[in-house]
């Protein structure tokens, strides 16, 4: 175990971000770099794009909520030291996307009720049921709820986002890059970590897949409230970039957002297969969500 | 005591943050990109906190023996300066103060690590039981009931023990031990002390804020702090005699922890 943890050190952590992939960047992207034209001067794109922002706000502010309060349950001192780097990852990923809000024309003083009004009521109870855990101490549960469930989602989320904003919006796809470098990071050690804590503690599996069930409940909810809004598809104008983006196997540029959903809840769900799988879970089939 | 320099780390271009405006200020100071800059300029090319170029002293086994058992005290402080924060970033009520948490969180770790590393330098195999088996119980008491006012939600009474307090202490035993410390455990206190400084900056100015606008605050901290105070002061006899700090020295500095305390006008 102490081999596998030395690579989520703090040291470690400095080269790779602040040395390594964020060095020179402002708010995670090029410190030039804005965001394009066609969105911020069409209110339709812009609101979507708000609404987008927002439901990253809300996640990342449950990782850091969640990883920070797992910090005192942690069993050992590196895995301790790994939840600090991630707590700061977190903080960080709240910091860069309520500063593309602001970017996005959203004033300082309605920040909080922007998130309000465009926060996806099933986000937060995907959200609560995590913390839930967390509040209890439940290091296992949280780890497998926050790097296997919840970072597995926001992998998975944000590699469609950056598909889909590499060509059109080049700062917001830089921004997420940064992301998805610490996500991997994330997801990696919950795989590697909790494997090992599940062995000793079998009597908890029962428990913990029930969580995941009704976690992935409320992350397909909220997918299917998304693109019933349609309101991530990407809709090019005429004078744009035309995103061209495939991700596994579906065209961005033309995809409907029935056929965005599916591709991206069938990757997710995937994901969650396979990582749950290696740390000797079992994924859980929750019920099929209704549109709100 | 010889000042060593410690650097700020942060951009010396023209850029004051001082002249912005309170919210403004709040919003550059606390956050991930301050941080991000300002441990740039003290951190970068020091692995473990420890410059690559320095050369490592011959320490005898009494001196060993002295600075283990310091080192085992300080990763207890951190710690409990580590769990503190993280419990705060939950407490924390504005954005800005969850960020600025987040970052102390990643320096307490940092800070937790460079000491564990530091004793493995020294031939310590198993840094945890040895720390156990160190742990000065005062310390040990003051995490204690450091985690309790955290549990307890308290935020202004927790940043207080953590902040200030815990701040201070450490920040007064790290630059003693740094003037007379080995060339490279000065090193490692030199990045800590510069982390230490901002913490503390923080402490004072959220509850000078906060103190502005609760008539009751003072009384109460000033309460908490008499339940503090013993813990504080047997941390420090113990603390200032395993760096070698002769009795009249260990007074004179008890009685500048209380001096800075004092002076803050927080109690």
């Amino acid at each position: 175990m102490a081999e596998f943890l030395a690579q989520y050190s703090i040291q470690r952590w400095m080269e790779m971000c602040p040395q390594g992939y964020l060095e020179d960047t402002v708010y995670g992207h090029e410190p030039d770099a804005t965001e394009p034209e066609f969105l911020l001067a069409d209110d339709d794109e812009r609101e979507a794009a708000i609404r987008t922002t927002v439901s990253l706000v809300v996640g990342e502010r449950c990782a850091l909520a969640a990883s920070s309060g797992l910090i005192n349950a942690a069993p050992d001192y590196p895995s301790k030291r790994f939840l600090a780097t991630q707590t700061l990852d977190e903080a960080r990923h709240v910091e860069v996307f309520t500063q593309r809000l602001f970017d996005l024309g959203v004033k300082k003083d309605d920040l909080e009720s922007t998130i309000d009004r465009y926060a996806n009521p099933n986000l937060v109870k995907f959200a609560e049921v995590l913390l839930e855990k967390v509040e209890h101490g439940d290091f296992v549960a949280g780890v497998v709820g926050q790097n296997i469930v919840l970072e597995g989602m926001a992998f998975t989320v944000f590699e469609l986002l950056e598909a889909g904003n590499r060509e059109p919006n080049p700062k917001f796809s830089q921004t997420l890059r940064g992301t998805i470098a610490d996500e991997r990071r994330h997801v990696g050690f919950g795989e590697n970590r909790i494997g090992s804590l599940i062995a000793q503690h079998p009597e908890k599996k029962a428990e913990i897949e029930r969580m995941q069930q009704e976690m992935s409940y409320y992350m397909l909810a909220t997918f299917s409230d998304s693109f019933s809004n349609a309101d991530t598809k990407p809709r090019p104008q005429s004078d744009a970039p035309v995103a061209n983006a495939d991700f596994h196997g579906t065209n961005l540029a033309t995809a409907t957002p029935e056929e965005m959903e599916a591709v991206l809840a069938n990757t997710v769900i995937g994901e969650f297969k396979t990582r749950l799988a290696r740390v000797g879970l079992e994924y859980q089939t929750p019920t099929v969500p209704v549109p709100a | 005591m010889t000042d060593i320099d410690i650097g700020t780390g942060t951009d010396t271009d023209d850029f004051d943050p001082h002249a912005l405006a309170e919210q403004d200020f709040l919003d550059e100071v606390h956050s991930f990109q301050f941080w991000f800059d300002s441990i740039e300029g003290y951190l970068t090319d020091r692995p473990y906190g420890r410059l690559e170029t320095t050369v490592e002293e011959a320490l005898d086994e009494d001196r060993r023996e002295r600075l283990i058992t310091t080192l085992c005290n300080y990763s207890v402080g951190e710690t409990a300066a580590l769990e503190g924060a993280a419990g705060l970033v939950q407490l924390a009520p504005d954005r800005n103060s969850k960020i600025f948490m987040a970052t102390q969180v990643a320096d307490e770790a940092r800070h937790l690590e460079v000491f564990l590393h530091r004793l493995r330098e020294l031939g310590v195999a198993e840094p945890e039981s040895e720390i156990e088996r160190r742990a000065q119980p005062a310390l040990v008491d003051f995490k204690g009931a450091l985690l309790e006012l955290v549990a307890d939600g308290d935020w202004q009474a927790a940043v207080f023990a953590q902040n200030v307090i815990l701040e201070t202490m450490e920040y007064t035993v790290f630059r003693l031990h740094a003037a007379g410390a080995d060339a490279v455990t000065r090193d490692v206190l030199a990045g800590v002390i510069a982390d230490e400084r901002r913490h503390a900056g923080f402490g004072e100015n959220d509850l000078g804020r906060s103190l502005a606008a609760d008539p009751t605050g003072r009384s109460r901290l000033r309460e908490i702090r008499s339940q503090l105070d013993p813990m504080v002061l047997g941390v420090f006899e113990g603390a200032l005699r395993d760096v070698g700090a002769p009795t009249a020295e260990r007074a004179r500095l008890a009685g500048e922890y209380l001096d800075t305390v004092e002076r803050l006008g927080l109690t």
